[in-house]
């Protein structure tokens, strides 16, 4: 498969894998590894101080993946710049996928805010990642301001939904001079491999992968998916019709006309 | 009396005792300080600085980690 390259740096898989709602950090790292996965996202909390549990990141080999640190949680470009600045302190790496979702209900992302801490972060040197609803005009915007990739979601953040946005994507994508990385409501690899077979240079899995009975098996199920997607995409999709076209020859047939 | 905001909350320490240091905090708290991003009035404070950067009475702290997140 040919590579993915984000700001200059080269992944030879076209799956990102979010780490959010394993059932424990070993089944995290089962899947991550299935996955085939180079780029894992992270969140940023407040340190539980009357429950110290475990350091997540010991879960994964940071030489073999690279941290994305995502700005979830922030309703505005300032919280979300800041959430950027303690990531980058964090992990010395100036990576960040941009998400600034004030609704509480469908969590979907402000476009106005993400535009003006999108921008900002670019100036500060960031690679900049931005969770987006599925707008054309946003994207070129993003692009415009030198964010790395878009990344249109699919349908809202964990509802497993597919591709409700697929028409807004295809113009996306039309237009698109960075990375498209197809982001939330995956549900199904079957959604990953359509979203590849479009023209999407990558897609983003969490909860698709995290709540599965077995995540490590939807986890490279996901990976197989996406190769099939891309492959096919790079193959030329045939032409549809409305009306059959034989596959067998129409001639030589055992009766007499 | 001392007293820190941590993440928000205020924290009185009895007899003035305020840790000297963040990583005299951070170790009071049982937190491992290689996993921690710190936050003193607002300005992140590198790593390398814990031992070194002195806390006061009445200031703020955050302190953050990664957490599993899409």
């Amino acid at each position: 498969m040919d590579k993915l390259v984000i700001a200059g740096r080269q992944f030879t898989s076209r799956l990102l894998i979010g780490t959010g709602k394993f059932s424990s950090n070993k089944a995290m790292a089962q899947a991550i590894e299935a996955s085939g996965a180079q780029i894992v996202t992270v969140a940023l909390r407040r340190v539980d101080i009357t429950n110290k549990d475990d350091d997540m990141l010991s879960a994964i080999d940071r030489e073999k993946y690279l941290l994305l640190p995502n700005t979830s949680g922030a309703r505005t470009a300032d919280e979300a710049i800041r959430l950027s600045h303690l990531a980058r302190a964090a992990t010395g790496i100036n990576w960040v996928k941009l998400e600034v979702t004030p609704d509480p209900y469908y969590l979907l992302p402000d476009p106005i805010e993400t535009l003006k801490a999108a921008e900002i972060l670019v100036k500060e040197g960031f690679i900049v990642l931005p969770y987006i609803n599925a707008d054309p005009i946003l994207s070129k915007k993003l692009q415009d301001v030198g964010t790395a990739t878009v990344m249109p979601l699919a349908s809202p953040i964990g509802s497993n939904q597919g591709l409700k946005t697929r028409s807004a994507i295809e113009i996306i994508i039309e237009q698109a001079n960075v990375p498209v990385v197809v982001d939330a409501g995956l549900g199904l690899p079957s959604h990953a491999a359509e979203a590849m077979e479009m023209g999407a240079d990558a897609v983003l899995v969490n909860t698709a992968i995290a709540t599965a009975v077995e995540p490590a098996k939807m986890a490279e199920a996901f990976k197989l998916a996406v190769m099939a997607g891309r492959t096919a995409y790079l193959s030329g999709a045939a032409a549809e019709s409305k009306k059959a076209n034989a596959s067998s020859p129409l001639t030589g047939f055992l009766r007499n006309e | 009396m001392g007293l820190l905001k941590i993440n928000g909350k205020d924290q009185v320490f009895p007899d003035n005792k305020i840790p000297a240091t963040i990583a005299d905090l951070l170790r009071q708290l049982g937190v491992d300080s290689t996993t921690v991003v710190a936050e003193l009035d607002g300005q992140i404070i590198e790593r390398a600085k814990f031992p070194t950067i002195n806390l006061y009475d009445g200031q703020s702290i955050e302190l953050v980690r990664f957490v599993p997140g899409g």
